[in-house]
């Protein structure tokens, strides 16, 4: 009678012990997975935000070189694109986060060839407007690669919690998945180099 | 075992690798005593820096805003924004809850390289000091004054036209609740420190009772309770927490209050 007491309590400690371990484990979980989502949405804030220059850019640009009209078609058409690749947060994956990254790359790419006739234009240049704007893209840039930077340490905290033992066993229980990361592409990524 | 030991190994080379890259990524160090001028290369005159110092320190006491000025001759290789971000972020400039740090890094001309000059903004001044009003100061006050030679009278003036920016967001004085709060975590601490003291002594003695100790054993030790609060309550024996621990606040820098930053300002070289 005694000792089936005591394996009962046994057993009920451990029970309780497992459960708060689980609770505690899933929980911290969840919390770096919410914070990977909040690093995402600086991320995609701030991509907007270039976004949110182009067309005062391209009009800017299409004032004094009117007949660039392909550098600045290619410009447009490039950010509607990236426009529309957005990710919800529970899809940040490998493949998504890919796609995104090269929807962005092509507007960096047709950026910086928008940028780069600018140099053939001195009136266009020297306009005030344009430096403005100029300043405003740099400043972007900046932004964008210390968001993307942060999204990969956060990432990388809530991957090695996923992956690690004895937490992957509660990640793989309720179907946690580990997050993509930002990749350094060969130059793609680079901020279109704005020279003053 | 040996494949123990190649396991330890590489985990000994995971970990010295996270050191490096660590130790790689807070370059260059937070200054001790922490500053708000860091004259790492050496441009201003001593009055210089003491005084700029002081101007930036009266401003961080009276709008709780921290603009930290640093010089360096040598980027290592990174752009200036970046480099200036990564002094803001590592360092901490600027209140933790406003994020409301500035950094304006300086590099100077030397013979065959560049100048290099950056203002990174921290996220709560974003709004106040945008980007542009960064590229103005960097090309109307800064680059002209260096191109002069007159660092000091470039970067004062600098820093003046930021103040003025700044205030106009975030004017907070710095008072004295953060140290109340402070001295009361550790008054808190030190009361727990003492309940498991005491609860430590009180199991070591009925131990050593040999548990056959009858209930008066146990009414003595409300004593030694006694003893610990009594002197909590006077304030006696802690006096010293209010004064001297907290003095520094009027005269010098309070310390960075780990800030954040996103890359926000502008950069120039001349």
């Amino acid at each position: 009678m005694k000792k089936s007491l005591i394996s009962i309590a046994v057993v009920a400690v451990v029970l309780v012990a497992g459960f708060i371990w689980v609770k505690n484990t899933y929980n911290s979980l969840v919390s770096s997975s919410e914070e990977v989502s909040a690093a995402w949405a600086q991320v995609e804030n701030v991509y907007q935000r270039r976004a949110d220059l182009i067309p005062n850019l391209v009009a800017t640009v299409k004032g004094y070189a009117e007949h660039e009209s392909e550098t600045l078609a290619a410009v447009v058409e490039a950010r509607s694109k990236a426009t529309s690749v957005t990710i919800s947060p529970e899809e940040l994956n490998e493949e998504s986060i890919a796609a995104f990254q090269a929807a962005q790359n092509n507007l960096s790419g047709a950026l910086g060839r928008l940028i780069a006739i600018a140099e053939n234009y001195p009136e266009l240049k020297a306009s005030q407007n344009f430096s403005e704007l100029q300043a405003q893209l740099e400043g972007t840039e900046n932004r964008i690669s210390v968001e993307r930077q942060k999204f990969n340490d956060t990432a990388l905290a809530y991957n090695k919690q996923v992956k690690m033992f004895p937490s992957n066993i509660v990640a793989s229980i309720f179907g946690l998945e580990q997050k993509g990361y930002f990749k350094a592409a060969e130059g793609a990524q680079n901020a279109p180099v704005v020279e003053f | 075992m040996e494949k123990r030991s190649r396991n330890s190994l590489r985990l000994t080379a995971v970990v010295a690798l996270l050191l490096a890259v660590t130790l790689l990524r807070a370059f260059p160090s937070r200054p001790a005593p922490e500053r708000l001028v860091n004259d790492l290369a050496g441009i201003f005159t001593p009055s210089q820096r003491q005084e700029l110092e002081s101007v930036l320190v009266a401003f961080d006491d009276s709008t709780s805003n921290q603009i930290c000025v640093v010089t360096v001759n040598d980027l290592e290789g990174d752009s200036p924004a970046s480099y200036a971000y990564r002094i803001g972020e590592s360092w901490g400039v600027g209140d933790t809850g406003f994020d409301n740090g500035v950094v304006l890094l300086v590099k100077p001309k030397t013979g065959s390289s560049s100048g290099q000059v950056s203002i990174q903004v921290g996220y709560g001044l974003e709004g106040a000091i945008p980007d542009l009003r960064c590229k103005r100061i960097i090309d109307d006050v800064l680059i002209p004054g260096f191109r002069e030679g007159d660092y000091y009278g470039a970067v004062y003036d600098a820093c003046q036209r930021l103040m003025a920016l700044a205030s106009g967001e975030i004017s907070q004085e710095r008072d004295r609740e953060d140290e109340i709060a402070e001295v009361a975590e550790v008054l808190v601490r030190l009361f727990i420190f003492f309940l498991v003291l005491f609860i430590l002594v009180m199991v070591l003695k009925h131990n050593g009772n040999g548990g056959g100790g009858g209930r008066r054993d146990r009414h003595i030790y409300i004593g030694p309770l006694g003893g610990p609060w009594g002197s909590f309550n006077s304030g006696g024996s802690f006096g010293g927490f209010g004064g001297g621990g907290f003095g520094g606040g009027s005269g010098g820098f309070g310390g960075f209050g780990g800030g954040h930053f996103g890359g926000g300002g502008a950069s120039g070289s001349w």
